[in-house]
């Protein structure tokens, strides 16, 4: 067609069901489904982008139609957008240990309420639990004669316990999501987990912020890599000049010790078979030794910008595919637990997560723990909440002085141009000196 | 598609459901959206949108079931789905849809004249760009979207409601050398959006702050910009409003109804039917008809916001304070226009760290009010003038023990998504430096 240099359609199906119990009570559960689907149209001056619900796939004319209304749409952009050649090819969908479409919604409520229930002890004044699934079928083509298509499903649950003692209130939270099924079974005791956690908070205090000797547990230094690193890694970011990380490929930003990866190939979480656009997924060592060594990218940010790999484009179901983290974890070093508490000898243990947020023109990051200790002569001692880390990308790395060797990958959403999208983040534990942390304690 | 086509299957719908349930309620939402995106000052691509959503629920015996769709066409389906989701549901007290009232059906955020075309939404990147080019600073990404909707509610009482609402947003962000500026827009109508203005305000900003200085550990009065203070009061604050999280024992608030919980010069409300502003609206998204709800009067905690399924469980009375999260989702306690409120002054005038923006206000603890996150754009400030930049520092707290000690609101108040607040003077608040 006239003036259209490319064009791909994806068009994603499928149905979302959930279950949301609370305080016992069945709050709702139940099934929704969805159709949606995105065509993306390039000519010569840059996209034209249609999204469409409920399509009914088509041919001819038809299709003819919709690329023409996409192609109208570049009327007003202005960008010679350049594609880069990428390998191509997809991966199997792992298989399931038990589908979790061959359960019926009972059962499934039946088990979630027992985790649930099992948050129940005293001083714990609220329990809720959630099952979500998402059941995708995604197709994709695109003008260069490239199909894929598969089905995905993603399922899991989170548990939240709050407890409270005179006014003072504090939540304890589980969470298990994953690619390999069904995973309801036998999970009760992250009820009692989460409550306990609860429980042990209304005891904690108030962390006094400073500069000091930290350790991260594999959870919140796998939010650490994600935040710190992986977003001013995405090539889009780069092409735009909004990262401190432009311009810095082969720059040493850490120790040797120090080697981040973003993996879609990998099956957890935010494994994808095939990215977005069509482009074959793999490993990208974003660090590695301590050097910053490739970038994340869609096909269009690796031509503007190369100095890394793609297939690391990402959508969701309707939505234009942005350059995205997947799988992201700081590799594992050689270093115990023990030997990295009895380095930290005096500081803090954070450990869980409350998610964070980057400003990666800047540089600067913030990211929170769910709790901590006090690590005196090497050993736990109090319990403390409320504890948040921030620093700065291009000095803070070089503060992680020891990796350890028990990397443990955490299922999470991460947030970028309104959409959000299922990830995965990990470390082993790690040692970070001089590190910034933030909490409104007093002596 | 034409206004009775619509009904018919709404009404078959209606029917089919009153065979098997007790009560069916109907959301229909259809919309058009366009937007583009700026990459650098070039305008990268452009995206039309055309989305719909049904959300059925059902109430049957006390069990509420509901389920959605972006394809009317399945609407048999949908209903089936959130007929067998109501058979989940633990049975409770339930006091009843609304029937229908003589509502005035004129919109009250809508503007006929709103062109939903690209090429309105390029002449908003122009404008933007205009404004940004005030100040050296390099622009990074852009976006301008307009958008049409059209929100039809029904259920088996009779209520046949339906309205229609535009939205115009701009944003821009810039950089000048390690220092980042982001600016936003957004309202209902073409008149009251000033992209030239939105675009100055990020490149300003981007540059204002370049070289800042570092600044010592202490105790700091802070004047929280309406954005900061957004991040903070709805992440923290307005949840604990919410009469759903009041009732669970998810909320510090529970117990402190008629206490003072803010400065006395405090007041905060939700205002659906406030003059100009976006999410103003007559009847709420299961039909009750709004009005104004006092939730703090001068400090005191006055009321918590109720939606029907809850008012019923706990003997309350709905506060029309149902939203819907998007196309087609389930009905949950929200606010349209939530304002905060009191004594109006310059509280620029001392010298203060003046605070425009703050990083991971979400990891915040939502039931402990404590909260820890990085400055963005931070400047002392006097005599209403932006003064040194401060390059970085954390700022820990707690939401609710702030507002006591909050010592004064500004004269002007701005949206922040359906927040509209002042800029708020606090005072000694704990400032981590580097």
């Amino acid at each position: 067609m006239h003036g259209i240099s490319y064009y791909d359609l994806r068009h994603v199906t499928g149905e979302v069901t959930h279950i949301d119990i609370d305080n016992g009570a069945v709050e709702s559960a139940g099934t929704s489904f969805f159709n949606k689907a995105i065509l993306r149209v390039l000519v010569k001056s840059g996209w034209g982008i249609l999204q469409i619900d409920n399509y009914t796939p088509c041919t001819g004319l038809k299709f003819d139609e919709l690329l023409e209304r996409a192609a109208k749409l570049a009327i007003i952009t202005e960008e010679n957008v350049v594609l880069g050649d990428v390998p191509r090819g997809q991966l199997p969908v792992p298989p399931v240990k038990e589908n979790p479409r061959d359960i019926g919604i009972e059962e499934k409520a039946a088990l979630l309420a027992e985790i649930e229930k099992s948050a129940t002890l005293p001083l714990i004044t609220n329990r809720r639990a959630n099952y979500i699934e998402k059941n995708e079928q995604v197709r994709f083509a695109d003008s260069s004669g490239n199909e894929y298509s598969f089905a995905m499903s993603r399922s899991g649950f989170n548990v939240l316990a709050v407890a409270s003692r005179n006014g003072n209130v504090q939540m304890g939270y589980e969470r298990e999501h994953s690619i390999d099924g069904f995973n309801l079974r036998h999970q009760q005791a992250l009820g009692t987990k989460a409550a306990n956690l609860a429980i042990s908070l209304l005891d904690a205090t108030l962390a006094k912020g400073g500069k000091m000797r930290a350790v991260l547990d594999p959870e919140l230094a796998g939010v650490f890599a994600h935040e710190a690193v992986g977003h001013a890694s995405e090539g889009d970011l780069i092409q735009e000049g909004n990262s401190v990380l432009v311009g810095r490929t082969g720059e040493r930003i850490g120790n040797e010790n120090l080697t981040i990866v973003d993996d879609p190939s990998l099956h957890g979480f935010g494994f994808d078979p095939v990215d977005a656009e069509g482009a074959a997924v793999t490993r990208t060592e974003i660090i590695r030794r301590g050097v910053i060594n490739a970038f994340l990218h869609s096909r269009e940010s690796l031509a503007a910008v190369g100095n890394g790999i793609a297939g690391h484009a990402r959508a969701m179901p309707g939505e234009p595919p942005l350059v995205r983290m997947s799988n992201t974890f700081i590799e594992n070093g050689d270093s115990s637990k023990e030997e990295i508490f009895a380095e930290c000898k005096n500081g803090i243990f954070l450990a869980g997560s409350r998610g964070g947020q980057v400003d990666p023109g800047r540089g600067i990051f913030q990211f929170n723990a769910e709790y901590g200790y006090l690590v005196e002569n090497g050993e736990c001692t109090k319990m403390v909440r409320d504890v948040s880390l921030s620093g700065e990308i291009l000095t803070t790395l070089h503060g992680i002085v020891l990796c350890g060797n028990d990397r443990k990958m955490s299922p999470g959403y991460c947030g970028k141009g309104g959409q959000s999208v299922p990830v995965s983040d990990g470390a082993p534990h790690i040692l970070l000196t001089d590190a910034v942390v933030g909490g409104s304690g007093v002596d | 598609m034409r206004w009775w086509v619509a009904v018919a299957w709404i009404e078959e719908l209606i029917r089919e459901a009153e065979k098997v349930v007790d009560e069916v309620e109907v959301y229909y939402v259809e919309g058009t959206s366009v937007s583009a995106d700026l990459k650098k000052k070039q305008v990268s691509l452009a995206t039309i949108s055309q989305d719909c959503g049904l959300g059925i629920r059902t109430i049957h015996k006390g069990q509420i079931g509901s389920s959605s769709t972006n394809d009317p066409g399945r609407w048999r389906e949908c209903l089936k789905a959130a007929v067998a989701s109501g058979k989940f549901a633990t049975p409770q007290e339930w006091t009843g849809l609304p029937g229908p009232e003589p509502l005035d059906t004129t919109p009250l955020a809508f503007d006929a004249g709103m062109q939903i075309e690209p090429g309105t939404a390029r002449d908003l990147l122009d404008d933007l760009l205009e404004g940004a080019a005030a100040h050296p600073a390099d622009v990074t990404s852009g976006s301008a979207g307009l958008s049409s909707m059209k929100v039809t509610l029904a259920n088996n009482h009779g209520i046949r409601y339906s309205d229609r609402s535009t939205s115009v947003s701009v944003s821009l962000e810039a950089i000048h050398g390690q220092s980042t500026g982001y600016e936003f827009g957004h309202e209902w109508s073409m008149d009251r959006i000033d992209p030239v203005a939105v675009g100055e305000r990020a490149t300003f900003f981007a540059c204002e702050s370049a070289d800042g200085k570092d600044i010592p550990t202490g105790d700091y009065d802070v004047l929280l910009s309406p954005l900061a203070y957004a991040e903070l009061l709805g992440n923290v604050f307005v949840p604990a409003l919410n009469g759903r999280n009041v009732q669970a024992g998810r909320s510090r608030l529970a117990q402190s109804l008629s206490q003072q919980v803010a400065n006395p010069m405090i007041s905060m409300y939700d205002d659906p039917l406030l003059p100009g502003a976006d999410g103003s609206i007559r009847w709420d998204a299961e039909g009750t008809p709004t009005k104004r709800l006092d939730l703090i009067k001068d400090g005191l905690l006055c009321a918590f916001a109720y939606d029907l399924k809850t008012a019923s469980r706990y003997g309350q009375k709905s506060t029309a304070s149902a939203v819907r999260g998007g196309f087609g989702g389930a009905p949950t306690i929200g606010h349209h226009n939530f304002v905060v409120d009191g004594k109006r002054e310059t509280v620029d005038d001392e010298r203060v760290l003046y605070v425009h923006n703050i990083v991971g206000a979400h990891t915040a603890n939502p039931m402990s009010g404590e909260f820890s996150v990085e400055f963005s754009n931070a400047f002392w400030m006097e005599g209403g003038e932006f003064q040194d930049p401060i390059r970085s520092a954390m700022f820990s707290g707690n939401v609710f023990d702030l507002h006591h000690v909050i010592s004064g609101l500004s004269r002007e108040s701005r949206a922040v998504g359906s927040l509209i607040l002042p800029s708020v003077k606090i005072n000694k608040q704990h400032i981590i430096g580097k």
